[in-house]
């Protein structure tokens, strides 16, 4: 399992009601549609211009806030290929794996990084690599969580073991 | 190796002998989702399961409205009947309609979680259980619906720090302030993904309010669960609710003598003085007398974190020391956290001295926690509240929040402006 595509950099502390405004999460119930608002009032260029396989590189503490799914859903509706980051909100890190969200934690990336390099993530060996050839290391992803995100989420990979895929 | 109380209890649930960082799937005790995101939770297991799914076990889901309740709009309304039907089809009868009151409050005072159980809900303040020795946890729709489906859910075994509190409280200072000053102190990521003990003399002699109270928090600082050891009244309270087997579960959750720490925190509380968390962060912490003065549009007593009896007592007493008068240029609104707080309120007499004072006492919801309940502050409006997060537009575009003890909250309405309770109580 590999991603490939450009860095979009932000900030520590970017909470849910910046990744997904709260005032869209009674409104706006398709996921497909979700992605428009993501990171609206943060980086309106994001949700216009990011291709699928674009990594968010973020600073400490992404996703605080509220338990909100829309958070890791809009940015799934993007097809964003993976969150890089000093650290993530707990809740936010278990909603983005179980939408298949792939979350990786290494501040020295998030350091070295800049907005729009060109990178490729090797999950499988647990490895960064910038178009700089710079490569950065990380924790692999354990194989129960790989299950989830291979099957694209909690719920496709729920789907396959009720035997309905 | 010995284990603190989160490992005790993840063991037990997962089947395991498990360490901090291992990734475990624990057996669920309570699955439940609130009027906010239970109908999309309800939504999901259906498409999920293509509309054939029979949930895993419906004693063990309960529902709670308590977000919006009654309900003020249509779109509302028809979400909470989504719960009621999906209730009624897959034979859940723990549902806790809008007659009740905030979820996990409403949940503990009936028994229907208890010391050591695994809980999950909708709702980022689950881990408020936390103080009566459960381990609950705020999750996603997608995770309640996998739950549902599996009865267990996956989870990593959070390292765990001890905090030991000693001290006493001087008068108008209470273990809200000491929450506060904890919150600014260890900052907004200051517990990521960890579990929190609390011991000492302080916790040890204290209420089932103020635990939940202390416990309430921990997600402000990126924990996952704050762990009280459930002693004296307490204890004896949750045998009254949850049965006698309480009494072997707290027993079981006990951290060994040799357990290992993350970190061993201590703190006294004998110094401390009213704090509040001013705009727009709970850990952006001053001192009452740092912002004493500042004008007040709207006073908020209430909420998952100090929404009980014990809460509005302490204004009570307040109020009481003011002559039973509040500004009338400052809006007042208390709201309990349950029914029964409610009646206890009312037995008390406290219901008729509020509306004499020209409070609006409310019936028992989460309020004033988002803008979209009752008393939604307009802009530039400048509010004062006990619930939880004061994050900007949290609870109306462009007003301001300060966060504070039921105590000093109820002295800034009787003054209009920020004021430490002391001055009222002498």
């Amino acid at each position: 399992m590999k991603v490939k595509g450009k860095v979009w950099k932000y900030g520590d502390d970017v909470n849910t009601d910046v990744i997904f405004p709260g005032k869209y999460t009674y409104t706006v119930l398709d996921p497909a549609e979700m992605g428009k608002y993501a990171l609206e009032d943060l980086d309106p260029e994001f949700a216009r211009k990011a291709q699928p396989g674009d990594v968010i590189v973020a600073g400490k503490n992404w996703g605080c806030g509220s338990s909100r799914e829309q958070a890791a859903t809009c940015l799934t509706s993007l097809k964003v290929g993976a969150v890089v980051a000093k650290s993530f909100a707990r809740i936010f890190y278990r909603n983005a794996i179980n939408q298949g969200l792939p979350v990786i934690q290494s501040p020295a990336a998030v350091d070295s990084i800049e907005a729009g390099e060109q990178i490729e993530i090797d999950f499988e060996n647990g490895l960064i690599r910038t178009d700089q050839g710079k490569e950065f290391a990380f924790a692999p992803i354990p194989e129960y969580v790989r299950g989830i995100l291979q099957d694209g989420g909690l719920v496709e990979h729920i789907r396959k073991s009720l035997g309905l895929e | 190796m010995g284990k603190t109380t989160i490992e005790k209890i993840i063991s037990r649930a997962s089947g395991k002998d498990v360490k901090p960082g291992d990734r475990v799937w624990c057996d669920i005790d309570i699955s439940s989702a609130r009027d906010f995101a239970g109908p999309n939770c309800c939504l999901q297991f259906e498409e999920v399961t293509e509309g054939r799914g029979k949930v895993w076990d419906p004693d063990k889901i309960a529902f709670t409205f308590d977000l919006q309740a009654p309900s003020h709009t249509e779109k509302v309304s028809n979400n909470q009947k989504i719960i009621r039907e999906f209730a009624k089809q897959q034979g859940i009868e723990k549902v806790f309609d809008i007659n009740w009151g905030i979820g996990q409050h409403v949940m503990l005072e009936n028994g229907v979680v208890k010391p050591g159980h695994v809980v999950l809900g909708t709702d980022s303040h689950m881990n408020l259980l936390g103080g009566a020795g459960i381990f609950a946890t705020g999750v996603g729709n997608t995770d309640i619906v996998a739950s549902w489906i599996l009865g267990k859910l996956w989870f990593r075994v959070p390292e765990t720090d001890r905090i030991t509190v000693t001290g006493e409280f001087q008068t108008g200072v209470c273990m809200r302030d000491f929450l506060t000053f904890l919150v600014g102190n260890l900052k907004a990521d200051g517990l990521l993904y960890k579990a929190a003990e609390f011991y000492g003399p302080v916790i040890e002699r204290s209420s089932l309010a103020e635990r939940i109270t202390l416990c309430s928090m921990i997600t402000e600082m990126s924990g996952k669960i704050g762990l009280i050891q459930p002693n004296g009244e307490v204890l004896q309270w949750l045998v009254e609710r949850g049965g006698e087997d309480v009494r072997e579960s707290v027993e079981f959750m006990k951290a060994d003598k040799d357990a290992i720490y993350c970190e061993d925190l201590h703190f006294d509380v004998s110094d401390l003085e009213p704090l509040v968390s001013a705009p727009h962060a709970p850990d952006n912490v001053k001192k009452v007398s740092e912002v004493a003065g500042t004008k007040l549009d709207q006073v908020h007593i209430g909420s998952c974190t100090n929404g009980r009896f014990e809460d509005i007592t302490a204004a009570f007493n307040v109020l009481k020391a003011a002559d039973f008068k509040i500004n009338p240029m400052t809006r007042c609104i208390i709201t309990p956290a349950t029914r029964e707080v409610m009646s206890q309120c009312a037995k008390a007499g406290y219901i008729e001295k509020f509306i004499d004072a020209g409070i609006v006492f409310t019936n028992p919801t989460c309020s004033l926690c988002t803008a979209q309940h009752y008393g939604a502050l307009p802009s530039d409006d400048v509010g004062m509240s006990t619930t939880n997060r004061n994050f900007l537009g949290k609870v109306g575009k462009g007003s301001s929040t300060f966060l504070a003890s039921p105590m000093t909250a109820m002295a800034s309405a009787v003054r209009g402006m920020i004021t430490d309770p002391r001055d009222i109580l002498g």
